[in-house]
């Protein structure tokens, strides 16, 4: 007994260290349970002051650029609504009528970003709208160039954000001329390039052919841009290309975000429950 | 330690940590070298300062950034592992000089050559644990390696600039 009080007196240091590394780890590793997503990270309300103060440093930097964007979605706004008002739904056959609550299921919270990141491995992003404005976790998040990614926490007055510059995410997207589908996510290394997958060798692919989200998004609205092809390879032993984007948006310069708010998405989901608990 | 030192080393401390968390957070060389320089506020306190109070600090330092950086736990992980490994690092460096026991880690104790060879193998560790630990997929390990590297010396840069500065 006595040997082994002194035997932990005289190790006291090593266990303080093996503890607290078990401690870290189980950190890292269970990262979503509610007191760590409440309070430590950057939507915690003390964290966002600070981060609020040094972006409006870096806002200065980026004036122009910002207004340039804003300028570009304005050209892009009207020439949509001069779009709409000449035809309705776009490249649908002559029999559709959209049922309106689907046609306006989309509604759109402005936000500002405060915190942005491109350069590691799992890239987040915070902005200054909260649970208090209605955004919950899983909305999908836009900006005026294109897709930004999707809502993981919030707090009352900010959230964090999944960046499209993350390894495990996914956004469904078309490419615009070839129309084939499939999904596009980032392989954790060049910031400004992301990676279709599934598409098929079979089919035509043209560099510079735009990739658009796709009707199968429940977070997105369709046709917002993810990004234009840059190159197209194909390796022997695939039946799929390898497909390279440059990504539509300019995350340096983010500054103003839209979170996407679904109406209809609760309704898609009770809908579609059934069937994945069937191939489960 | 006099009330005076420990004071000047909590301000040492916070400057780092405001360093990081302000202007460093967003400062990436060529997509490679980042700079993680809130490490030296432990790297450089005295040698005599207890094991148990370094892990601790070590600790709350690594979580505070981790906070900031929304990577619960990374950070921490990283640096209670070098203030683990610091004094062991220290006694094989007096022992290899063979000097008596030293109080201050700084450029005028040490001189160029044996501050730098204490504090590069210890920033490598560290860079080394936390990108290794942020590393999503196994494809990436050349890439991490070459992050690593260039961090390092950044990061190594940096400190040895600001301890210029700080004439103490």
């Amino acid at each position: 007994m006595f040997q082994l009080v002194e035997f932990f007196s005289r190790n006291r240091n090593f266990i303080f260290f093996v503890l607290l590394e078990v401690f870290s780890f189980w950190l890292i590793v269970q990262n979503n349970s509610y007191w760590s997503a409440t309070y430590f990270n950057t939507s915690n309300y003390y964290v966002a002051k600070v981060l609020t103060v040094s972006n409006s440093i870096r806002e200065y930097a980026h004036l122009r650029e910002i207004n340039e964007n804003l300028a570009q979605e304005n050209l892009k706004l009207n020439s949509l609504v001069a779009r709409l008002q000449e035809q309705n739904p776009v490249n649908a056959p002559a029999g559709y009528k959209p049922d309106s609550v689907f046609a306006s299921r989309f509604e759109f919270i402005v936000s500002k970003v405060i915190m942005s990141e491109t350069s590691r491995p799992n890239n987040y992003i915070t902005i200054d709208k909260g649970s208090a404005e209605g955004i919950r976790p899983g909305m999908g998040v836009i900006s005026a160039t294109g897709v930004v990614g999707k809502v993981k926490l919030c707090s009352e007055h900010y959230s964090v954000v999944t960046s499209i510059l993350h390894s495990q995410f996914m956004v469904s997207s078309r490419l615009v001329r070839s129309g084939e589908i499939g999904p596009v996510r980032w392989l954790s290394k060049d910031p400004t390039v992301i990676s279709m997958m599934d598409v098929s060798r079979y089919k035509k692919v043209i560099r510079g052919d735009s990739a658009v989200t796709s009707n199968f998004n429940s977070v997105f609205p369709p046709g917002i841009m993810v990004g234009t092809v840059r190159k197209v390879t194909i390796r022997p032993d695939q039946t799929f290309y390898d497909i390279d984007l440059n990504v539509a948006t300019d995350f340096a310069s983010l500054s103003y975000v839209y979170v996407v708010q679904n109406n209809l998405q609760p309704e898609q989901e009770a809908l579609q429950k059934p069937l994945d608990e069937e191939r489960r | 330690m006099t009330l005076r030192e420990i004071l000047q080393y909590s301000l040492w401390f916070l400057l780092y940590l405001v360093l990081q968390i302000l202007i460093l957070r967003s400062i990436v060389l060529f997509d490679y070298a980042f700079c993680f320089v809130y490490i030296a506020g432990i790297l450089l306190l005295p040698a005599e300062v207890n094991r148990t109070l370094l892990l601790i600090l070590g600790f709350l330092t690594g979580l505070l950034v981790d906070v900031f950086y929304n990577t619960l736990g990374m950070h921490a992980a990283a640096a209670v592992l070098i203030a683990y490994l610091r004094p062991f690092w220290i006694q094989i460096q007096l022992e290899t000089k063979g000097t008596t026991e030293r109080l201050e880690i700084s450029m005028t104790e040490l001189g160029i050559g044996g501050y730098l060879t204490y504090l590069l193998p210890l920033v490598f560790i560290h860079h080394a644990a936390l990108f290794l630990i942020e590393m999503s997929h196994f494809g990436m390990i050349g890439y991490t390696l070459l992050r690593i590297v260039a961090s390092t010396l950044f990061t190594t840069f940096l400190i040895t600039v600001i301890q210029l500065f700080s004439k103490r």
